[in-house]
């Protein structure tokens, strides 16, 4: 059994203080949606008001259309991952498992053949009998995940369940996950701060700022055409490079002049635009130090050198004053002090007005 | 050619034994055992003179350094008749009152810590203004309630003062408080009443603070002497320590030192033999390592 999940103009308030302002969105059946933003951004919040840990103000929630806002959490159908897992400290792993089970009346056969499967999928048959306080943040985490599996939920809600790991634990289990999700057939809401677990592991992003959606769409919807200023910043590692620009109109595509009064031409499509004063968004691996014969854009002194094996990042200072980072091959011979000419790839251009909104080279539309 | 490996004692330095032992650690080892001596003493001589005959006692205390000693102190004291029955009215009586108030803080302060309702803050703080109120000041007027309510010479009478217990249930709170609240909605999630989650999920994670609680308030009741001297007026109401106490002359202290001391014995060895069963909760419960 599978849920879709409608959220309907929903909204919560703590005192005077509104943290989700009539919010929307549609989760599939079988989809793993991710909700992503800053801390505070009121994603664990909704997640919390989908479990039923928090009360629904106004709007709706409702799975597959029979409406759950009013229901208490046990009767939802629903099984959450904790940040800090939650395990009974006093019960086995297996008594953490059967709890939920017990509490809905299921046959003990069925509760032995679940944990048993459960047990077996995760590799943690042999810590049945141990208690949380005996495992490994790593090993907790599993069986947090297998007390969820076991009840057989309409749908899987993560609260920050990697957050609690170490870096190698963290990537490990991430890439166990999206394993998972494959061999369980569910809706899946997961809830992250991290932009690399959202993209690796969900169907369809939701990036949360400042109590309301920035952005819903794929991972590279997401990361190609973000709607906002704040989605392009909060996505992508290193951040989007941003300049200030001058609008100059060149047929049907916008030509911006950069800080140094040097040209670009972009593939972002004049239709929206007013000429003025614009940001020019630019991500690091769409700017390359110049190759012999190619057209030198800009150009500025390398202040800060990140190598990262496959590519190294480098962080130039141009002649305004502005930073932008730049990649290079991963034996790149630049070194710090250098001048550096620059190329900066017009067709992986985005443009900001004023009010944050997003224009996109076409190039960058096909992802 | 012998091995370096050999050995014939710990590495010069390593702290081993005495070995390396500074002369701080030294001056408070010896003050500890200063300390211990201080405390053992006491009860080193009241055990010791409690096996000494009473007439021999009056003639010189050095009598107790040296033989004949005896137990018949102790077998005067199990010759009077109500002994026995004392002991099972302070068992009825602390071991009552212990699991009253174990029920009662645990539920307070699961209340206080996780429910919300109308003036809670307020309550917690008149719950905690208890502390501050002797038992002498309510005295009397508990006298004449508990008379009124013909509740003298009965082990409710005995019991029910003391089942208001401020300390018990700001223990309590303070502990259901530092219980993480993500397991009550992990067991929300899996579908447990109220209830269910107070008695399965929070209630066992408070044994330490249940053990603390329990042996302070049963040692509370078992040596507690005011109350139940003004309560229990009849005989065979008496606890053990109004009733060892009723059966001192007059001149005890001169006459009868070695029986007096017998008693005290008699009346602690409960407690004792309490304490050897539950000597690693005690000590925990008292250097507040139980209350995380």
């Amino acid at each position: 059994m599978t849920a879709q999940i409608e959220i309907a103009e929903v909204t919560k308030r703590y005192g005077a203080l509104t943290v989700l302002d009539k919010l929307s969105l549609s989760i599939k059946a079988n989809e793993f949606m991710v909700f992503l933003g800053p801390s505070g951004c009121g994603k664990s919040t909704l997640l919390r008001m989908i479990a039923g840990l928090e009360s629904v103000d106004e709007g709706t929630i409702a799975i597959n259309g029979q409406r759950i806002d009013t229901l208490p959490p046990g009767q939802r159908d629903l099984a959450m991952v904790f940040q800090s897992y939650a395990l009974y400290p006093h019960m086995t792993v297996a008594d953490n498992m059967a709890f939920g089970l017990k509490n809905i009346g299921v046959p003990p056969d069925v509760i032995a053949t679940r944990l048993t499967e459960a047990a077996r999928m995760l590799e943690i048959g042999h810590l049945m009998e141990r208690k949380p306080g005996q495992l490994s943040g790593g090993q907790r985490q599993r069986v947090a995940i297998g007390r969820a599996i076991v009840k057989e939920p309409k749908a899987f809600l993560f609260d920050e369940p990697l957050s609690n790991l170490d870096a190698a634990l963290r990537v490990r289990t991430r890439v166990e996950l999206a394993q998972l999700r494959h061999r369980v057939k569910s809706t899946m809401i997961f809830v992250t701060h991290d932009q690399i677990e959202a993209m690796t592991l969900a169907d369809r992003v939701v990036v949360m700022n400042n109590r309301r959606i920035e952005q819903i769409g794929t991972p590279m919807e997401i990361y190609t055409k973000p709607a906002s200023r704040f989605v392009a910043t909060f996505v992508g590692s290193p951040t989007m490079n941003f300049l200030p620009v001058t609008l100059e109109n060149e047929g049907g595509f916008a030509r911006v002049r950069l800080p140094d009064r040097s040209l670009l031409q972009t593939t972002v499509p004049m239709a929206g635009l007013t000429p003025g004063a614009l940001d020019l968004g630019i991500r690091a691996e769409a700017v390359k130090p110049a190759r012999p014969g190619e057209t030198v854009i800009t150009s500025g002194q390398v202040e800060v050198l990140e190598r990262l094996g496959d590519r190294t990042l480098l962080y130039i200072r141009l002649e305004d004053g502005g930073m932008i980072v730049a990649e290079d091959i991963g034996l790149s011979r630049a070194v710090i002090g250098d001048r550096v000419p620059l190329v900066l790839d017009g067709a992986r251009a985005h443009l900001f007005d004023g009010e944050g909104h997003a224009f996109h080279a076409v190039e960058a539309a096909h992802g | 050619m012998s091995s370096p490996a050999v050995s014939s004692g710990p590495a010069s330095g390593a702290p081993s034994g005495m070995v390396g032992r500074s002369t701080g650690d030294r001056i408070i080892l010896g003050l500890t055992i200063a300390a211990a001596i201080a405390m053992m003493a006491p009860l080193v001589w009241v055990v010791a003179l409690s096996l000494k005959d009473n007439k021999e006692l009056m003639v010189s205390m050095n009598a107790v350094f040296h033989a004949p000693y005896t137990l018949q102190n102790y077998l005067n004291i199990l010759a009077t008749s109500s002994v026995f029955r004392w002991i099972l009215n302070s068992l009825i009586v602390a071991g009552g009152l212990t699991l009253g108030t174990l029920v009662l803080s645990s539920l307070a302060g699961y209340g206080f810590a996780r429910l919300n309702f109308p003036f809670r803050n307020v309550l917690f703080v008149i719950v905690l203004m208890g502390l501050a109120v002797p038992e002498q000041a309510v005295l009397i007027a508990r006298h004449q309630l508990f008379s009124w309510m013909k509740l003298h010479n009965t082990y409710p009478g005995l019991i029910l003062p003391n089942l208001s217990a401020p300390f018990g249930v700001f223990l309590m709170t303070q502990y259901f408080r530092a219980i993480p609240k993500e397991l009550d909605e992990a067991a929300l999630l899996d579908n447990a009443s109220r209830f269910k989650i107070f008695w399965k999920v929070l209630l066992p994670l408070t044994l330490p603070a249940q053990a603390t609680l329990g042996i302070f308030t049963f040692l509370g009741a078992w040596n507690d002497y005011l109350w139940p001297l003004i309560s229990g007026t009849k005989k065979e109401m008496y606890t053990l320590t109004v009733g060892i106490a009723s059966t001192q002359t007059n001149f005890a202290q001169s006459e009868g030192l070695g029986f007096l001391m017998s008693q005290a014995v008699f009346a602690g060895a409960p407690i004792l033999i309490l304490y050897l069963f539950f000597q690693k909760y005690i000590v925990t419960a008292v250097s507040g390592a139980a209350v995380r």
